[in-house]
């Protein structure tokens, strides 16, 4: 690797800071990987499921961290501080000091003999306490990486030099009690701070009981509960009595939109996650009834509140609205809990009994937010959290600094993931000139075409983890009784260094053109053993492995004879397979270096700036006459500028950008190639490029409703803030209506921006003149996050809120011109009546009604509210699923301008790992045609999730389709080789016939 | 063992062969996890992996038991995790009509059996070994054991 | 120059094939003209002793039509493949046991209990059963034994070719007699052992209708609803088996405006016709948007609109298909 390679530092491992280290690194770019616990994987790794979409967290987080542990331009820094930032962007020193860990870090094998032998038990910070661990110990099971480590402040050892068990078990030789601190100096041109958050103490909530009464539970406490892995095993029980129960409250607002507390502002993600683990509880618990007292249902994502109707609908979930509980008591018999709380519907203080209760607790900056702030010499907000602008969403107070996730505010997972995109954009526009590509290896390979196969076997003895159960000789020996076995042997570890030279000698010394690996899993060690026999010459693919420790010694481990069998059995299928391996290769695909970005409006402008930004060429895309879009019509401020005023500087920096050509008055006609090579035709043109982002905006919602169009005195907010910017609105009396187009039945979707715009509007006119009477008709006010504060603000200003039940909106008639509205006010509980002179409509945003024709260009989907729909919405939300596409902003979903800029800056930061590519490659193990047997049948092609398959005609014969799989698309899951009913599909590495060679060889009579 | 030592075999004493079929980001990961977290559970079975649940062709499912396999367990990523989008409906729906299919050969469906396995519910996967293990235990030895060494199919019977 | 001996045979099938031989109009005189016909039941009177007497591979091309089902088609296929050069497995029947394969749905005993005795038309008071062997006052009587399995004619003797079709078709019989001719005549090199005589692709690759998406919405038998001509079958929601099938037949059926049902069975590289065409099936089924949040109830009764899995991506290859016949679970009583 070239010395000059430009570096990033990224504080914390969590998935904001996974996310943005593979981004870079995927973008030629080093990266230092900075995390302070043993292991990566932040608070995602704690939880059971995520929202909307109920995947298991850990089953999507763990394939990102395994792959940033072995990417070979990150470099994994755990337990490991950072002592001190000096210079400035593109040459920080930064120091950091690793942490001793007490365990020999290249000797550990994971095998966890330690922790078994360790006498120390001490609460798990993984498991929130629920569980124990040992003084040595990995923090989870998935833990990466998969190294022990010593907990100086309980080891018996280290503290009253007694014991030593684990140096006298480990097999590895692995324990180093004599560790020491170790300092290094790192060069790097931009640093990113990810370093998460923390959950607000709910001691301190004291009226709520926690820690003193046993049924309440915080609710990440609850989130291993329904885990798996957790404490329960999954099982909902209570504490006090393991048993299972039956009413389960949850309760928001735990150290959020709480003065009392400090926190002001609103978590934003706790409404989401308590409805997702009541349902989850529902689901793992028959007649379980969960209950969430809320203040505000701030279902405001993407799918949210379709997720909320779910919620109620379809799990039964009782949401009491408005209610904030006042206080717990516990029944000191049962242990059930009595919550007193303000009901709205009555107005009077009820009371419930609960056999358990989840207490929703807010998002805090992380600990520690004082001295990083300190360390980088960064801003804090009022709130503690990083200080960020609206403009600049993602930069610090410090040039070449950036933030991302939760240390900025709190959010959601997505939010986080897109952010942590987005930095990565930023980070590598200071370091773009230093670009680096890794190196290839220069082993020539060795033709094995034609030859019989000759097969080497290795078994591991894993220590004792296999040895200790299974007869390893035993195996060894039956293993040269299979056909084809050349040569085998018994290695003590098969992971270690010294066992990879070991394999490559015996494939030179045995001449073997196979070799089978009997340990542990492919998953994470067939990287490794494929790049060993690669180094000795042979095709990685020529590798097989048998899985004989997870999934045979550890879970026999009282059966040593049948594990054994088992062992051989797995031995036999993995030679089976290994037989019919054929060398596979990586075919290497062209890259056009530089961008297409459709739409330029405030997201598609901050795209192309950030790609332009590391020295590629951008074409954008816009179909009017000029760049702004929906920004160029708004007008209120953020942070002190309007944003209109915002997007015409945007603008000018675009026009002003050399590697920017703007293509007004243009509109895409067809599209065309694939990632790195697509081909799109314009109305102008054609445009060769490497990558799409798509961010052609959406639009606000048209009202027909409330007599919008019949009487001038009713507008949008948009009109609204036009007529505020002429300073022209002499009405004293306004109705503001939110939801206009929004959350009913042809939007059921929550539009995100209006309350806070409402809001904002309304704080302008009553600062302008605190006469006028404001009035907010709402069915939730949805100020998330900081906005919070606005609606406090309003509130103190004056203006008046009025709840109306979901089903019965408002009802607006005019006599002449003079308007009358009538709403039920669901707190008086009656209908009130107004007489306003102006009404504001809060209108929702809609999609673009031609979405539908770009998106088939595309091959991308739609969500079904006809917004651009990602590839996954939780770890991949700015990604399409056909791969070089990308999405930000308004064509997404409804959010801020902040918002969108930083998800721009995303797409930005995914367009570039594919541009910045000298080529891209193809996936080993892809579907691939066999020409002379595929007819075009094309039932391949609507079973591809990743629209890798075209039909095409046949060039031989133009009477005669053929079908294509296009390798640069293509990710080798093998779903279309099932589906293909001509035999014509293949998928290499997992032929046909070598899964039947599995099959057979795994119910051949042996012994 | 021949079939007439089969036709004797008592339930006690009958082990079942079991092929699981594993997707490698799921339930492959989760079979690890029930290793890593030292789940006991019958040796009865055999992992092979996919790279999804929806490589697993009804053809290697029909292999498995004229190879004679008792059962055959499909397992892949739960409705909405799976790893390449939406492989595990194609799945879901292929052994919905394959155990149709089953039946009409005259296996027991039950026989075959898909489940969700996640990358964290190593305790979901030694459940499903255990309880496919006893189910198979309880239906004995499949007809079709021995089947293939016997083109004429005259043992399978009926 | 010696004459070409030709001998078809007649066994589990339905005298199609027969047809179909003499189905090559004109071309038949040019066999007369080319080949000697040694044994042909349904055309020549020829005993089995009159082959019994016959050299050992005296007759060049035995085409042996119809399944294996009885003791005497295995007998007169060991017969002939004794006394023949080549041996074709002519017709669906003789490649996979086609229709009469269905027969593997039941056995010997369940099948004679039913003919003979709980068909509305059965008088059967003795509940006589068709035995083997019978003494009768003039002597002996010996009928064929009828199999429980119905099985192919490469289960029972070595085959050179096979031939597909239900029947095979003119053009591939007259292709075929084009290459045993000059191979007879000129020395012309014979095909390899094993290959099939029709094409190595699919129906697809024949078939002339139009196809813009492949993903269906429900099934239709083929009466239900009017098939539009120029349209996919599948497209339509007609399960059309021309996808798993191989072609070679000339596409006749969707010609005349209806499905597939797979009489030319698998191409080389798909070991099971049936469950190669279910699993495409089943994967082309239109994915409904709310599919993460439907049951396996749901998903259950989406798949029950095919009614009959095994008839209808079996009809002609059950005995070739990997599991081959009906089986009996022991314990049947457990699952209740």
């Amino acid at each position: 690797m070239a010395d000059k390679m430009g570096a990033v530092l990224v504080v914390g491992g969590g998935i904001s800071g996974v996310q943005t280290a593979l981004d870079l690194a995927e973008s030629g770019f080093k990266v230092y990987l900075v995390e302070n616990k043993p292991s990566i994987g932040g608070v995602m790794s704690q939880l059971d499921k995520t929202f909307p979409t109920n995947d298991c967290s850990m089953c999507i987080l763990s394939p990102k961290l395994v792959e940033a542990s072995r990417h070979p331009m990150i470099t994994l820094m755990t337990l490991t501080d950072v002592l001190s930032v000096d210079g400035e962007a593109p040459n920080f020193k930064v120091k950091v000091v690793h942490n001793p860990r007490y365990v020999d870090f290249d000797k550990c094998v994971g095998c966890g003999i330690c922790a078994e032998k360790c006498p120390v038990k001490v609460p798990n910070e993984y498991d929130v306490g629920l569980m124990i661990r040992k003084a040595i110990y990995i923090p989870f099971a998935q833990a990466v990486p998969l190294k022990y480590s010593i907990d100086a402040t309980k080891c018996l050892k280290l503290n009253k030099d007694r014991c030593g068990l684990c140096e006298k078990n480990c097999p590895a030789g692995a324990i180093k009690y004599d560790d020491k601190p170790v300092e290094e100096e790192l060069d790097v041109g931009a640093i990113i701070l990810a370093p998460g958050f923390n959950v607000f103490d709910a001691k301190l909530k004291k009226e709520y009981g926690y820690g003193i009464y046993q049924n309440v539970l915080t609710s990440l406490e609850f989130e291993r509960f329904l885990s798996a892995t957790g404490p329960y095993g999954g099982h909902v029980v209570r504490p006090s009595d393991q048993q299972t129960p039956k009413k389960v409250a949850w309760i928001q607002c735990v150290g959020s939109r709480d003065e009392k507390t400090g926190n002001t502002y609103c978590s934003s993600v706790c409404c989401m996650y308590a409805m997702k683990q009541a349902i989850i509880a529902g689901e793992h618990t028959a007649g379980l009834k969960p209950t969430i007292f809320f203040m505000d249902v701030r279902a405001f994502g993407k799918e949210f509140e379709d997720y909320k109707v779910r919620a109620q609908n379809e799990y039964g979930i009782e949401m009491h609205r408005a209610a904030r509980v006042a206080n717990i008591i516990e029944d000191p018999e049962t242990k059930n809990l009595i919550l007193r709380y303000s009901d709205p519907s009555t107005n009077e203080v009820s009371e419930e009994e609960f056999d358990m209760v989840v207490l929703s607790v807010g998002l805090q900056p992380p600990v520690g937010a004082t001295s990083l702030s300190k360390i980088f010499n960064i801003d804090l907000n009022s709130y503690g959290f990083a200080g960020t602008s609206t403009y600049s969403p993602l930069s610090s107070s410090r040039d070449g600094i950036f933030v991302t996730g939760a240390f900025a505010a709190p959010k959601d997972i997505p939010t986080s993931v897109a952010e942590a995109s987005g930095a990565a954009a930023k980070a590598g526009a200071y370091i773009a000139d230093k670009r680096g590509v890794l190196e290839e290896s220069t082993v020539q390979e060795i033709d094995v075409e034609g030859q019989e196969p000759r097969i080497g076997v290795l078994v591991c003895d894993c220590g004792i983890n296999i040895a200790g159960t299974i007869d390893v000789p035993a195996v060894v020996e039956y293993s040269k009784s299979l056909k084809n076995v050349e040569y085998a042997e018994e290695g003590k570890y098969a992971c270690s260094a010294d066992c990879q030279e070991r394999i490559k000698d015996l494939i030179k010394e045995h001449n073997l053109n196979r070799f089978v690996v009997a340990s542990c899993t492919p998953r994470t060690h067939e990287p490794l053993f494929q790049s060993t026999i690669k180094e000795a010459g042979l095709n990685p693919y020529l590798f097989e492995m048998a899985n004989i420790r997870d999934q045979c010694s550890w879970i026999h481990m009282n059966e040593p004879e049948r594990a054994t069998k088992k062992a051989k059995d797995l031995v036999r299928m993995a030679v089976a397979k290994s037989r019919l391996l054929e060398p596979l290769y990586e075919s290497k695909l062209p890259v056009t270096h530089s961008a297409v970005v459709i739409g330029g409006g405030i997201s598609g402008m901050t795209a192309a700036l950030d790609i332009a930004s590391q020295g590629f060429k951008v074409d954008i895309i816009e179909r009017t006459g000029a760049l702004g879009g929906n920004a160029a019509n708004i007008h209120h401020e953020e942070d002190g500028k309007k944003i209109s005023t915002f997007a015409k500087e945007l603008a000018d920096k675009v026009n002003a950008d050399k590697n920017i050509t703007v293509h007004l008055n243009t509109e895409v006609q067809d599209v065309g190639g694939f990632v790195g090579n697509f081909k799109i035709q314009t109305s102008q043109g054609e445009i060769e490029t490497g990558s799409v982002v798509v961010a052609v905006g959406a639009e606000e919602y048209k009202p027909t409703e409330y007599l919008y169009g019949q009487n001038s005195n009713v507008v949008t907010q948009l009109e609204l803030e036009a007529k505020m910017e002429s300073g022209n609105v002499p009405a004293k009396r306004i109705a503001m209506i939110q939801c206009v187009g929004s959350r009913n039945t042809d939007a059921p979707y929550c539009s995100r921006v209006c309350c806070a715009n409402a809001i904002k509007n309304a704080i302008s006119l009553k600062k302008a003149d605190p006469s006028k009477d404001i009035y907010v008709f709402h069915k939730d006010i949805r100020t998330y996050g900081f906005r919070e504060d606005l609606y406090k603000e309003a509130g103190s200003l004056g203006v008046k809120f009025i709840r109306v039940p979901e089903d019965k909106p408002p009802v607006v008639s005019q006599d002449g011109s003079a308007l009358t509205l009538t709403a039920f006010d669901t707190i008086l509980g009656d209908d009130v009546t107004l007489h306003p002179d102006m009404i504001v409509l809060s209108t929702g945003i809609r999609p673009h009604a031609d979405n539908e024709e770009l998106a088939k260009m595309l091959k991308v989907p739609l969500s079904k509210d006809k917004y651009f729909l990602e590839a996954h919405m939780k770890l991949r939300p700015v990604d399409f699923a056909t791969n070089g596409v990308y999405l930000a902003g308004l064509a997404h979903w409804p959010k801020f301008s902040d918002e969108s800029m930083a998800q721009a800056s995303g797409a930005a930061a995914r367009a570039i790992t594919i541009i910045s590519k000298p080529e891209l490659k193809s996936e080993g193990v892809i579907a691939a045609v066999n020409d002379d047997m595929c007819d075009g049948c094309a039932i391949c092609e609507p079973v591809c999730e990743y629209k890798a398959i075209t039909i095409v005609v046949d060039p031989k014969d133009a009477e005669k389709k053929k079908a294509v799989v296009n390798e640069g698309l293509c990710k080798g899951c093998g779903c279309c080789v099932a589906a293909c009913p001509s035999g014509a599909m293949e998928q290499r590495g997992f032929k046909n016939q070598q899964i039947i060679a599995a099959i057979d060889a795994a119910l051949e009579e042996c012994d | 063992m021949t079939t007439s030592e089969m036709a004797t075999t008592s339930s006690e004493t009958f082990e079942p062969k079991i092929i699981a079929f594993c997707c490698n980001w799921c339930s492959y990961a989760g079979a690890d996890l029930a290793g890593v977290s030292r789940l006991q559970m019958p040796t009865n079975f055999l992992v092979i992996r996919a790279m999804c649940s929806a490589r697993v062709d009804p053809e290697h499912v029909l292999r498995a038991f004229s190879k004679g396999a008792d059962g055959v367990l499909v397992l892949g990523c739960h409705p909405a995790d799976c790893h390449y989008i939406g492989g595990n409906y194609r799945t879901r729906r292929r052994i919905a009509l394959l155990k149709m299919l089953l039946e009409q050969y005259g296996l027991d469906p039950d026989r075959l059996h898909l489940e969700w396995v996640s990358a964290s519910e190593g305790t979901r996967f030694q459940a499903t070994i255990k309880d496919f293990t006893e189910k198979m235990k309880e239906l004995g030895p499949s007809p079709l054991r021995g089947a293939d060494k016997d083109p004429n199919r005259e043992s399978a019977g009926y | 120059m010696a004459k070409v001996k030709i001998a078809q045979y007649w066994g589990a099938g339905c005298g199609g094939c027969d047809v179909a031989l003499l189905d090559i109009d004109e071309k038949i005189l040019g066999v007369a003209e080319m080949a000697d016909i040694a044994f042909w039941p349904i055309a020549v009177d020829t005993k089995l002793k009159d082959v019994e007497a016959m050299p050992d591979k005296s007759i060049t091309v035995t085409l042996y039509n119809g399944a294996i089902r009885n003791s005497e088609n295995e007998h007169v296929a060991k017969l002939l493949r004794q006394k023949s050069l080549i041996m074709v497995s002519f017709g669906s029947c003789a490649c996979f046991g086609g229709i009469p394969g269905l027969a593997n749905v039941t056995n010997r005993k369940d099948l004679t209990d039913y003919v003979y005795g709980k068909t509305f038309s059965s008088v059967n008071p003795d509940n006589v059963r068709p035995q083997s062997h019978y003494q009768a006052p003039e002597g002996e009587l010996e009928l064929p034994v009828l199999y429980d399995t119905v099985l192919t004619l490469d289960d029972v003797v070595d085959v050179d070719y096979y031939m597909p079709g239900c029947p095979p078709t003119t053009e591939l019989i007259n292709l075929f007699l084009d290459v045993v001719e000059k191979h007879v005549k000129e020395g012309a090199e014979l095909p390899p052992k094993g290959t099939v005589i029709a094409s190595q692709k699919t129906l697809c690759d024949e078939c002339k209708r139009k196809k813009d998406v492949t993903t269906i919405d429900g099934v239709h038998l083929p009466h239900e609803i009017d098939i539009d001509p120029e349209k996919c079958m599948l497209e339509q929601g007609v399960i059309c088996l021309g996808p798993a099938t191989r072609a070679g037949c000339g596409a006749k059926c969707i010609d005349a405006n209806q499905p597939c049902r797979g009489c030319m069975g698998p191409t080389a590289s798909v070991m099971d016709q049936g469950g190669s065409m279910l699993s495409a099936l089943a994967s082309i089924f239109r994915t409904a948007d709310n599919e993460t949040q439907l049951s396996e109830d749901e998903i259950l009764k989406l798949m029950t609109q095919i009614k009959d899995p095994l008839g209808t991506f079996y009809a002609f290859t059950m005995p070739v298909s990997i599991i081959k016949r009906k089986v009996q679970e022991k314990n049947a009583g457990v699952k209740q």
